[in-house]
């Protein structure tokens, strides 16, 4: 690549994860994502979307997983083999799939447990910026997360990860399970809080419609592989995007989608 | 039957249950912090008290010294239960865990069997014997003394769990992955709630050495520490509390009335109907959380 280094806070250069010692997972995913920038990660079920997230907040160690080749760099530092809450400390948000919310506590509280890495003060001001975003937490702040609307705790889950006071905000499927009324405001939120604070964000997605609309690159991923890589308009405008991962398949037979695997791997 | 003698073993109960809740406590800790059904604690305030007695007969210190290092040694020794046993299970599936503090359990007796012998060593703390009368009914001093400090540690541990590293441990125990997502040491939180509930074990071990002396049978609380912390709802420290007291009235009134009939046990006969109708009919406890289910 090109690039100067200095400018992306995230590069993974062909990194493999296998789960059990065996089983590989993602096989050489190689991404960045620029200082201040908004880049999405697509692909379908099973591709290695979470996986890559995981390899880079260091999550995978719970699931038995592992790094095995490659380099997740962070600010031009390697991170692999740091602890999870090392590498948040250092700045790094990890938003769960399926949001994740600490159930039996109140929003307040799950604010409050996800500041451990930053000191008493920082947390104050940090959770009045989280409010000052998502209003409708501050409604609902005393009671339990757990019997929060779908969308509610996506906001807390996103809140609690900026609680950490991020440099890099990681987002696996925020949109899932939400009406798209929801999903339209939580992306203007994450869209609003990357231009006023210059907050990175990796956006995972199955919803490739929504998350386009707001980065300004993406890639595609597949079987553990990245099989795309342009800019968000250009991705728009990809005839096969389009037919597999924007619903604009109407016109299309099951002999296109084989001819569209020969392309592929021609491509890989 | 004579009303006062039932009301006089019903009050004594419930001072006996509040000690019992003692023990619940440190089960409740540990599970409010990290989702971890503790069968040790039963053998951890065996353990405390021999190490107490190790500090004031071995050593000579008095009881006053004795005590605050029994406390500081058992911190140390519940964050090494973590650090050595349960670390490199974090994640894996609870019932490994359960069988690893059953491990522990049966390590810690054997070892202490190996170490101080079985003949049971009083522990006196000087609570008078003088009888203490409330009205009509005679309460045992040193009942009445470990429910004060029950009632006490009940206290600390509510106003602990508001405190930011109490939030902090019940975000563990509710979510072990979101906990690391959010910069959280699981593992740290983990050791701590093992050493709190340790002190909390070297407290109920001073209290019942001194009632009953220090020998293997401290470590069959865990029975009383079970029922309690379940009929309780395992991650309510108040509902441990309350369990104690229903639990230990429950206690003295049946060894009353039922003794005579089936010629004694009656009490555990009693600990385990209500630990059996507990999981049967309210698996939840009284006062424990609820799994919330959103539609």
């Amino acid at each position: 690549m090109t690039e100067n280094p200095t400018e992306e806070v995230l590069t993974l250069n062909n990194v493999e994860v296998v789960y059990d010692y065996v089983s590989l997972a993602i096989k050489g995913v190689s991404l960045a994502v620029p200082k201040g920038g908004m880049v999405a990660l697509l692909g379908a079920n099973g591709a290695g979307k979470s996986t890559t997230l995981k390899s880079i907040s260091g999550l995978l160690a719970a699931e038995r997983g592992e790094v095995r080749r490659g380099e997740v760099k962070f600010q031009d530092r390697n991170i692999s083999g740091l602890m999870p809450q090392d590498r948040v400390k250092l700045g790094i948000a990890h938003v769960l799939e399926g949001r994740r919310v600490f159930e039996h506590l109140t929003p307040d509280e799950n604010l409050i447990a996800a500041s451990a890495v930053r000191s008493r003060h920082d947390a104050a001001r940090n959770k009045d910026r989280v409010y000052s975003y998502f209003p409708r937490l501050f409604e609902r702040r005393s009671s339990a997360a757990g019997y929060l609307s779908g969308g509610e705790q996506q906001m807390l889950a996103i809140g609690r990860a900026l609680m950490t006071q991020p440099k890099l905000l990681m987002l696996d499927e925020p949109s899932l399970g939400l009406a798209p009324f929801l999903v339209a405001e939580i992306f203007q939120i994450l869209s609003r809080i990357n231009r006023e604070e210059g907050l990175s964000v990796l956006l995972v997605e199955q919803n490739a419609i929504a998350a386009l609309e707001i980065v300004s690159h993406g890639y595609l991923i597949e079987s553990g592989r990245i099989v795309m890589h342009d800019t968000a308009e250009a991705l728009k405008k990809n005839p096969d995007i389009q037919e597999f991962y924007l619903g604009g398949a109407e016109n299309k037979n099951f002999r296109d989608i084989k001819h569209y695997r020969r392309r592929k791997r021609w491509l890989t | 039957m004579d009303i006062l003698l039932l009301l006089e073993s019903a009050l004594n109960g419930a001072l006996v249950g509040l000690m019992y809740s003692l023990v619940a406590m440190g089960i409740v800790l540990i599970y409010k912090s990290s989702s971890v059904p503790n069968l040790a604690q039963g053998a951890m305030v065996m353990l405390a008290g021999y190490v107490i007695l190790a500090f004031s007969n071995q050593l000579g210190l008095p009881l006053w010294a004795a005590i605050p290092l029994g406390i500081v040694t058992m911190f140390i020794i519940g964050v090494g239960i973590e650090r050595v046993a349960l670390r490199r299970l974090a994640g894996r599936p609870i019932i490994m865990i359960l069988m690893m503090t059953l491990g522990i359990e049966i390590f810690l007796r054997a070892g202490s069997m190996t170490i101080w012998g079985g003949t049971s060593r009083p522990l006196p703390l000087g609570i008078s014997d003088a009888p203490l009368f409330l009205g009509p009914l005679l309460i045992n001093r040193a009942y009445a003394v470990g429910a004060g400090v029950a009632v006490a540690m009940f206290v600390l541990l509510v106003l602990f769990f508001r405190t930011r590293i109490g939030v902090v441990l019940r975000a563990i125990s509710d979510d072990y992955t979101a906990a690391w997502s959010v910069g959280i040491s699981v593992e740290r939180g983990v050791a701590l709630s093992w050493a709190i509930s340790a002190v909390v074990a070297t407290i109920a071990a001073v209290l019942w050495g001194s009632v009953q002396g220090v020998d293997q049978s401290l470590a069959l609380l865990l029975l009383k520490g079970v029922t309690v912390a379940v009929l309780g709802g395992l991650d309510s420290i108040g509902g441990a509390l309350l369990a104690g007291i229903l639990l230990g009235i429950v206690e003295g009134l049946a060894s009353i009335v039922l003794d005579p009939l089936l010629g004694g046990a009656s009490r555990e006969l009693v600990d385990a109907a209500m630990l059996i109708l507990t999981i049967m009919l309210r698996p939840h406890g009284l006062f424990g959380r609820h799994d919330i289910e959103r539609v």
